[in-house]
Order: C-alpha cells, then sequence, then structure tokens
C-alpha cells in the first residue's frame, strides 16, 4: 500500500480514479455528495440551521443566562419586554423566554431524533420486505400500513397520549407510530423497480438468502429517498410535537417546550405578543431549516430528480 | 449423456387474466465443455430458456436435469457453485452502490470460501482489469470494463457452466469483439461449458460449436457451425434470419 496523504493533497487523493482501500472508496464517495450538496447555497442554510438546533441542544447550560424554570421575583420581573436583560423578554411567572426557548432546543431534538430512530426503521422494513416479497405478505402488511395512515397523525396521537397519559415520551411514541406508513409506502414503491433489476437477479444466482439481499442490495436504494422524506417530515414532526405540546398534551409545565410555550402566552398574546411569539419563531426556523435541508438533500441523492 | 438436458420445457407467464406461453416445449442437450448457442429474434423465448434453467422464472412443465440429475427447486446452493449467469446490461446488473471489491467479495462470503482477497485480485485479473480497479464503483467504468467485472463476479465461484444472456448486445463493435474474445479464452483455459443466447448470428457463428434457431418459444431447427456459416439451413425462418443479419444490402432498383 502506497502512503496517500503524503505526496497529493487530501482532495486528490479523496477523487482518487483508483482507490487503493475500502476506506478510501467510501470517503471519495462521501467527499463527492458533500461537493455536490455544498454547492446548494438554501440546502447549506438549512444544514446551517439544523446544526445550529444541535449546538444549542448540546451547550443549553452555558448559553442560557437564566434558569429556565425558575422565574425571577415576581413582583418586578413578570413580562418584561424584550431587552439586554433579558433578550425575549419574561413570561408571566417571570421567567426568562431566551433561556427557556434555548432549553426548548433539547425537547424538540430529542422529539426529531427519536421520532426518526424509531419510525424510519419501521417503515423501511415493512416496505422493502413488502415490496421485495408480493402476494400475500405484500397484501398483509400493505392493509396494515393503509389502517395506520387511515388515522389522521393528530387525532391517533391525541387518542394514544389520552390512553397513556399526557408526557413529552407518550407524545413521541404517538408520533412515531403515526408517521411510519408513508415511509413504508415510499420504501415499497422503491422496492418494486429496484427488485427485478438485473443486478438483484444476478445476487439471487449467487444464493443469497433474502435477508441478505433485502439489507444489503434492496434498502441502500431504498435510503437516500427515504431519508430525504424523513428529513421534509421533521418539520410536521415537530409541529404535531408543539401542536400536542399547546393542547397540554406533550411536554407539561414546566417544560420548556416550544408548543406548550405558546399556549401559555395565548392569554395575553394581544397586550404581551414576544411571550407567544418568541417560541413562534424558534418552531418556524427549525421547521424551515428541516425543509431547506430536505430539498438539498433531494437535489443531491435523489437520482429521479436529474441534473 | 448430455450434461444438460432440458426436456420438454414449458413456461407460461400468467397475470391480469392473461395467459402467454413464453415456452412451449423446448427441449435442448448440451455436452459437457460444448458452447451451445440460442438465437432468435426478440421474444422467441431464448433468454425464457437461461431464466428457467437458472431458477429466475418458475417452471410450468418439463424436465431440467444436469448431470442425469434434476435440478431442485428451488435451486440449491450447490447448484448456483455449478451454474452462474451473465446478464446482457452492464449497466443494469452491477450494484450502482456498490464497489468492485463488494460485487466479487460478495459471492465469497455467501459460499463461505477462503482467500478472498486473492481470489478477488485473481478474478480480475483473469478478465484484464487489473487490481486499480478493485475499490472503483461501477459508474466510474465503461460499459466494456462493466461487463468484464460482471464476467467476473460470474467466474468467481469456479463454476462448470455459464449462461451468457446476449453478454455483448450492449456493447459498442469493437467492445464487443474483446469481450468475446475474453470469453473464448476463459472457456479454453477452464474447460467451461457455455449457453450463449444472442439475435446476433454473427457473435454466435464465432462463438458456437452447435446453436438452436427459437421462434414463438419454439426449436424451429438445430444447427452445427459449419451448416450455418455454409447457408445449409432447411427452414425458412433460419434463412429469413440469416438474410437478416446479412445487412441492408442495396439492390438495385427493380425497372418499371
Amino acid at each position: 500500500m502506497s502512503t496517500p496523504v503524503s505526496r497529493q493533497s487530501l482532495g486528490d487523493w479523496l477523487t482518487s480514479e483508483q482507490p487503493v482501500s475500502r476506506s478510501q472508496a467510501r470517503l471519495g464517495q462521501i467527499w463527492r455528495t458533500w461537493k455536490l450538496f455544498s454547492g446548494n447555497r438554501l440546502g447549506m442554510v438549512g444544514l446551517g440551521i439544523v446544526v445550529l438546533l444541535v449546538l444549542v441542544a448540546i451547550f443549553a447550560n452555558v448559553m442560557a443566562p437564566y434558569d429556565p424554570l425558575l422565574g425571577g421575583d415576581l413582583r418586578t420581573e413578570r413580562l418584561l419586554p424584550p431587552s439586554w436583560e433579558h433578550l425575549m423578554g419574561t413570561d408571566d411567572l417571570a421567567r426568562d423566554i431566551f433561556s427557556r426557548v434555548v432549553h426548548g432546543a433539547r425537547l424538540t431534538l430529542l422529539v426529531v431524533a427519536l421520532v426518526a430512530i424509531i419510525a424510519t426503521p419501521i417503515g423501511l422494513l415493512v416496505g422493502t420486505v413488502s415490496g421485495y416479497f408480493g402476494g400475500w405478505v405484500d397484501t398483509v402488511l400493505m392493509r396494515i400500513t393503509d389502517i395506520f395512515l387511515a388515522f389522521p397523525r393528530l387525532i391517533l396521537a391525541l387518542a394514544f397520549v389520552a390512553a397513556l397519559g399526557p408526557g413529552i415520551e407518550n407524545a413521541i411514541i404517538a408520533i412515531a407510530i403515526t408517521s411510519w406508513p408513508p415511509y413504508a409506502r415510499l420504501a415499497r414503491a422503491e422496492t418494486l423497480t429496484i427488485r427485478n433489476a438485473e443486478h438483484i437477479d444476478a445476487i439471487r444466482l449467487q444464493g443469497a438468502s433474502s435477508p441478505r439481499i433485502i439489507w444489503g442490495h434492496v434498502v441502500p436504494l431504498c435510503l437516500s429517498s427515504v431519508i430525504i422524506r424523513v428529513t421534509l417530515d421533521m418539520a410536521g414532526i415537530i409541529l404535531t410535537a408543539a401542536g400536542l405540546g399547546f393542547l397540554g398534551l406533550g411536554a407539561q409545565p414546566p417544560q420548556p417546550e416550544w408548543g406548550a410555550m405558546i399556549a401559555g402566552g395565548r392569554r395575553f398574546i394581544i397586550d404581551y405578543w414576544w411571550v407567544a411569539t418568541m417560541p413562534g419563531i424558534a418552531i418556524f426556523a427549525v421547521s424551515l431549516g428541516f425543509n431547506l435541508l430536505g430539498d438539498g438533500l433531494r437535489d443531491v441523492l435523489d437520482p429521479k430528480a436529474g441534473k | 449423456m448430455a450434461l444438460i438436458d432440458i426436456e420438454n420445457l414449458e413456461v407460461t407467464f400468467s397475470g391480469g387474466g392473461r395467459h402467454v406461453r413464453a415456452l412451449t416445449g423446448v427441449s435442448l442437450a448440451v455436452e459437457e465443455e460444448d458452447s451451445f448457442g440460442i438465437v432468435g429474434e426478440s421474444g422467441s423465448g431464448k433468454s425464457t430458456v437461461l431464466r428457467a434453467l437458472c431458477g429466475l422464472t418458475p417452471v410450468t412443465a418439463g424436465r431440467i436435469s444436469i448431470d442425469g440429475k434434476p435440478v431442485p427447486s428451488p435451486r440449491d446452493q450447490a447448484f448456483y457453485r455449478r451454474v452462474q449467469m451473465v446478464f446482457q446490461d452492464p449497466y443494469a446488473s452491477l450494484h450502482p452502490r456498490h464497489t468492485i471489491d463488494r460485487v466479487l467479495s460478495e459471492p465469497l462470503v455467501i459460499h463461505g470460501l477462503d482467500h478472498v482477497e486473492k481470489r478477488v485480485e485473481q478474478a480480475l485479473e483473469d478478465v484484464g482489469l487489473g487490481a486499480g480497479f478493485r475499490f472503483r464503483y461501477p459508474h466510474q467504468l465503461s460499459g466494456g470494463q462493466r461487463q468484464r467485472v460482471a464476467i467476473a463476479r460470474a467466474l468467481i465461484l469456479e463454476p462448470k457452466i455459464i449462461l451468457l444472456d446476449e453478454p455483448t448486445s450492449a456493447l459498442d463493435a469493437s467492445i464487443q469483439a474483446e469481450v468475446l474474445n475474453l470469453l473464448d479464452r476463459l472457456r479454453a483455459q477452464r474447460g467451461l461449458t457455455y449457453i450463449l443466447v444472442s439475435h446476433d448470428l454473427a457473435v454466435v457463428s464465432h462463438m458456437c460449436d452447435r446453436l438452436v434457431v427459437m421462434q414463438s418459444g419454439e426449436v424451429v431447427e438445430e444447427l452445427t457451425r459449419e451448416a450455418l456459416q455454409a447457408h445449409e439451413t432447411t427452414q425458412t425462418y433460419t434463412r429469413n434470419l440469416l438474410t437478416a443479419s446479412a445487412g441492408f444490402t442495396r439492390s438495385p432498383a427493380r425497372p418499371r
């Protein structure tokens, strides 16, 4: 093996037409995708917002100037307008809204990450298995998917939360079980176009088992469109979580969840507009960020989008 | 006794209440280390014979046996070690997200063979691709190089029988010759048995000692290479194929 970095620059090494190892080939592929993505300005803005959300969530303790749960003096510090003391003002319990919005990023990220981790694999598995095997497996799995699709998402989440009791964990589970069916549909449609491809016939002729074919050959080809869809859905998931919070069924007080914060500010929105507006802006910005990121990813990853 | 024996093979595709009889009783016998050709127009069922033989298409009726023993259905691992296939379209037969290394090493992993590294390098060497191609993705290769990878994949399990489904029809003429010569050389070196499907009579007469002509799911005529080259055919259909393959000839304008 030659020493890769000594003679040539890192970029040359990554874009080499003759990679000398598995990892170089993989890194090169990632590098090419990144080059393509970084040329997409709106996608980069979306990525920036999402990275900012992650950073804020990680460093919430450092960034927040006040405690998000304990308010200040109830006689003098309630409902103060935005100022240098309180960047986004204070709410009716004299809590600093900026600190609460910063800590709310953690809850939002938790919801987004857990829903993605729960719903994406279920959707991928159901969709690829159903599409690959066809026949009665397909019929059974797709009718189950239809049943889940037939429920309005917020209503099912409401029923679920009502049964299990309100709280952020139950809200996450409720959102996850209502959001996988579209991914299953998408993965199935992709699988139907892939399963008769010659490269699938070829690996079948090599004696590969069905799980190996589905996991190693079908899933990688479905993954990009599912990832795009999940990213684009993130905005909707955040809004559903906020909606549940707004209705009092998601995060419970005093947790600084953005939807619940809007609900709290609703009573005095005319006189003290900042109480409801500030978390609203946060929801808007993060949703927009995920949408832009999803659009950018689609431009790069979706082979059907074309150039 | 013949190595591959196909008797009265019938394949019917059903769907949406319609039945299409792709094969209506095809019988073939291929000797060991033979190169056997199947020619015919599009839709004559020649590819279906190969797909039925290797189990990609379910058989409606008839018998397929190799070495006198009927092949199991579904096919077992031992069958895949003996019989491999090269597909028509090198752009569709390689997984777009897998490196050449993965394409070649996966069959070895499935069958639990040892010395994966060495075998992969050797396989690339055998088809005239250097080790520099090993970690490339298919999109970094040309059509001819891809088809060489597909041939390497078919050979890596060291099968004795290779099914070739129009292996060169997606390639341009100069690459066609290279790939055909490669296939010829590999057969001579390893004592392989080929069944080659093609619509191109020139390819078949170059590659095959014996051939059958198929039309609408039936074998119309069986020929040797010599008979084909001497145009000694008994069937009108074969003669028409031969005329068609001679290409467009500028016959003198007929006087009115």
